[in-house]
């Protein structure tokens, strides 16, 4: 037969995350940033249970939004039972 | 100032594992749906083989090509085949003498409708696998349509609201107690805005999967397809079960028992203002959608009281 | 080193079909009654209960169910057989799709019966037709002993790391399945034997639950091409595979039967008939009685229906002056049978001869001798150059 290279090993259509796991730019979606008043933070961790991407970054003393993947959707300011989040639009942020 | 607390919140103690999902993957902004799923891969760890089928999870736990958007082997399927593969597969596990966690996830489309039949032959069968269905009230990834789940009077793109049309004509299936009454092992219901419910039922369910099929009715609303802001989700899922239209319970081979009690329910205005699809119906048409809640409240409340021998509270054993 | 020349029993094809599975220890049986198939998972159901078959049964609720469960378990990493008919057949067809797609090395019996569109329970071929475009590999066989020693020969095919491709082996339903006839079983460690050889091949891609494998991705673009490429270059391959599996049953088991198609007093004929199933029994008879008149006519048995067997036609039929075909089945759009129409797509290596559709079977109507010797007149006649009807319905020609 004429085709003599394949671009997978398999024969089926198997996915193989240990070769490669994909990942979208899901930070470019946003249109709103949270952003996080530490002094306000009591370390609840609503935010980060909330969070529909999980993108909330453990830190020592307050959680931390992965900007990379964080959709903007503002459920994390949303449930802050402290205000402590406040979504601003990303056109205030020049990075 | 406030007190530093370093200890980490009682929740993440549920957690076996690290979110088994890359950063960034294809669901729309504040989806509840993106939050189970993560949750699930969180609470149930590594080796958990997840059955997904075309729906919105598809496009997640379904690879392209070689590649992949999570690190949980996985197993695609139609609709029609979701409960039957996970039938095979973990039969097979079981000859080979290996413990493996298998998972059927799909919406209420493919639970309630085309893979009903398949769903209630494994319920039947008492086969070892736990069935997570989510429940957003319609088949949302291909443009919301309306399902057996979708509530009377509700808007999608096949029930739409014109000159002759109101919305769905019909009430919905009431699937998470259809799958109590095959008597299987172990039936919740559980939402997001109570993660710790949600973790504890799903290690209940991992348990009870030894025994037979449990099943999981997580309530998933859909931003999109319902109407809601973005940053509205987890708002809804908490007023869901505050005015008892997605009441928390679980049984135990047909005996029920509420996990969640709402002393004070709130009136279903308050739930139905908070996002679009109810927003053409008129007081009459509320008060059905009152007093179907109320009645299906009421029948579950009842449930729960069924005691050991068949007897309610005030009927003596021996009559 | 041979096998031992193995009990004979007096049994139908469906309990044939059973004692082949059950001797090749599948780990997955999944049952769903059919007529004219039940007789198969029952027999699978006591060999269960006596101890004899040490497999998961899943007495599932329904075949679409059956397909599913299979393929997910071959999958999985195990053996896995089940059995079906027409209707339940056309139920389960999106997970027989996926099988084949998923390249999940199924084994199913599939017992010929019509297909819906007119309700019946009689025999006919239009189910295995039905599935023609699957992507799996189909053989039909002609009588008891044939189906019990091909179920062990396709899974000796479809778990082949140069394979893995689901095999659905077709017999006639109502003729073969309830004919009661002798059977030689071999014996389980001969076929474990001659399944051992598996073992020795690299370990094909399975369900693994520590590692982050899926099945079933997303095909895009030329990676979609690539894998609908690698599963016809399988089936492609699957040919000459079958022929050499077949030759290795003969050596050890002193049965064998062609491979993918068998020559009957072809060699000297001048014309050819062409069919497959239970009619070959008869009309190896006619042939005969032919061959005594002094009519020099060769029988062709279509054994394997998926992948076609072109190039051992293209030999068998070339030089030869005229060929009938006999289909126990119909090809919608053509208004023919279906084996006919796919072998006029050889026409230009067996050359421009006259091929005549003999359209008979529908529906358990017997195909007798007295038609099986009309053919051959027919298909005589065009062989000398006189004119000939390309398509005939017997039956209802027969009854003008």
């Amino acid at each position: 037969m004429a085709v003599k290279k394949f671009s997978t090993k398999y024969e089926a259509a198997w996915s193989d995350a240990d070769q490669l796991l994909l990942c979208l730019d899901t930070g470019t979606w946003r249109t709103k940033r949270p952003v996080v008043d530490k002094e306000k933070c009591t370390y609840c961790g609503l935010c980060a249970i909330y969070c529909p991407p999980q993108c909330m970054i453990t830190r020592p003393d307050f959680f931390e939004p992965n900007l990379n993947f964080c959709k903007g959707c503002g459920i994390c300011a949303k449930e802050c039972l402290r205000g402590a989040i406040t979504m601003r639009p990303e056109g205030d942020f020049t990075s | 100032m406030v007190e530093k607390v370093k200890k980490l919140p009682k929740t993440f103690q549920y957690f076996k594992d690290e979110d088994a999902f890359a950063g960034g993957v294809a669901f729309c902004a504040g989806c509840p749906l993106e939050l189970t799923l993560r949750l699930l891969s969180r609470v149930m760890g590594r080796e958990t083989v997840i059955i997904g089928t075309p729906s919105c999870s598809a496009p997640v736990l379904y690879g392209q090509n070689v590649g992949a958007w999570h690190r949980l082997p996985y197993y695609s399927c139609l609709m029609t085949g979701v409960a039957s593969s996970a039938t095979g597969l973990t039969r097979y596990y079981k000859k080979a003498g290996k413990d493996v966690n298998v998972v059927c996830f799909t919406g209420d489309g493919c639970a309630a409708d085309i893979g009903f039949q398949t769903l209630s032959g494994a319920a039947e069968r008492g086969e070892h696998f736990i069935y997570v269905c989510y429940e957003n009230e319609g088949y949302m990834n291909t443009g919301i349509q309306r399902s057996s789940t979708t509530p009377f009077g509700a808007t999608t793109s096949t029930t739409p609201v014109g000159v002759a049309g109101r919305g769905k004509t019909t009430p919905p299936k009431n699937l998470p107690l259809l799958m109590a009454m095959h008597n299987i092992p172990y039936v919740a219901t559980t939402t997001l805005s109570n993660v710790d419910d949600f973790a504890r039922k799903m290690q209940k369910a991992m348990e009870k999967k030894k025994e037979g099929l449990a099943y999981l009715h997580v309530f998933c609303p859909c931003p999109v397809g319902w109407g809601i802001e973005s940053d509205m989700s987890i708002q809804v899922c908490r007023m869901a079960v505050k005015t008892n239209y997605f009441p928390l319970w679980e049984a135990e081979y047909g005996k029920f028992r509420l996990t969640t009690t709402v002393a004070n329910p709130e009136p279903i205005t308050k739930y139905v203002k908070m996002f679009r699809k109810f927003n053409h119906l008129n007081e009459k048409e509320l008060a059905v959608i009152q007093e179907e809640v109320d009645q299906k409240y009421a029948f579950l409340k009842h449930l729960t009281e069924f005691g050991e021998h068949g007897q309610t509270a005030e009927t003596p054993a021996s009559e | 080193m041979k096998a031992k020349q193995g009990e004979l029993k007096v049994m139908t094809g469906n309990s044939a079909a059973a004692y082949g599975a059950m001797l090749c220890r599948p780990d997955v049986v999944a049952s769903y009654p059919i007529t004219p198939q039940t007789e198969v998972v029952e027999q699978l159901s006591r060999f269960h209960a006596d101890g004899t078959l040490e497999a998961e049964m899943i007495e599932v609720e329904g075949e679409n169910s059956a397909m599913n469960a299979v393929a997910a378990a071959t999958l999985a990493g195990g053996r896995a057989f089940t059995a079906t008919s027409s209707w339940g057949l056309v139920y389960m067809y999106d997970a027989v799709l996926q099988a084949a797609g998923f390249r999940a090395p199924v084994v199913m019996a599939n017992v010929n019966r019509e297909t819906p569109g007119i309700l019946a329970v009689s025999s006919g071929q239009q189910d295995m037709i039905q599935t023609r475009d699957a992507g799996w590999i189909q053989v039909i066989v002609e009588n008891s002993q044939e189906i019990l020693d091909t179920i062990i020969m396709a899974f000796r095919l479809a778990e082949d790391y140069d394979i893995q491709l689901p095999v659905m082996v077709n017999y006639d339903g109502f003729y073969i399945s309830y004919l009661a006839e002798g059977v030689r079983i071999p014996a389980r460690e001969d076929v474990d034997r001659f399944l051992s050889v598996l073992k020795t091949q690299p370990q094909r891609t399975i369900m693994d639950p520590t590692r982050p494998i899926g099945a079933g991705s997303h095909g895009l673009m030329t990676e979609f091409m690539e894998l609908r490429y690698r599963h016809c270059a399988a089936l492609d391959r699957a040919k000459k595979k079958f022929d050499d599996i077949d030759k290795d049953y003969g050596d050890f088991f002193g049965r064998s039967y062609g491979g993918q198609i068998e020559e009957y007093r072809t060699e000297d004929a001048d014309f050819v008939i062409l069919t497959s199933g239970s009619a070959v029994g008869t009309s190896r008879t006619v042939v005969d009685a032919k061959r005594t008149e002094g009519v020099k006519v060769g029988l062709i048995k279509l054994r394997m229906f998926r992948p076609f067997p072109q190039e051992k036609l293209i030999k068998a039929i070339k030089g030869k002056k005229a060929i009938g075909v006999i289909d126990r089945s119909v090809n919608f759009g053509w208004n023919c049978g279906p084996i006919y129409s796919e072998l006029r797509a050889l026409t230009p290596e067996i050359g421009n001869i006259p091929i005549l559709s003999f359209i008979d079977g529908l529906a358990s109507i017997d195909i007798t001798k007295p038609h099986i010797e009309r053919v051959i007149d027919d298909v005589a006649n065009a062989a000398k150059g006189k004119p000939y009807q390309a398509v005939t319905w017997i039956p209802l020609e027969e009854r003008e």
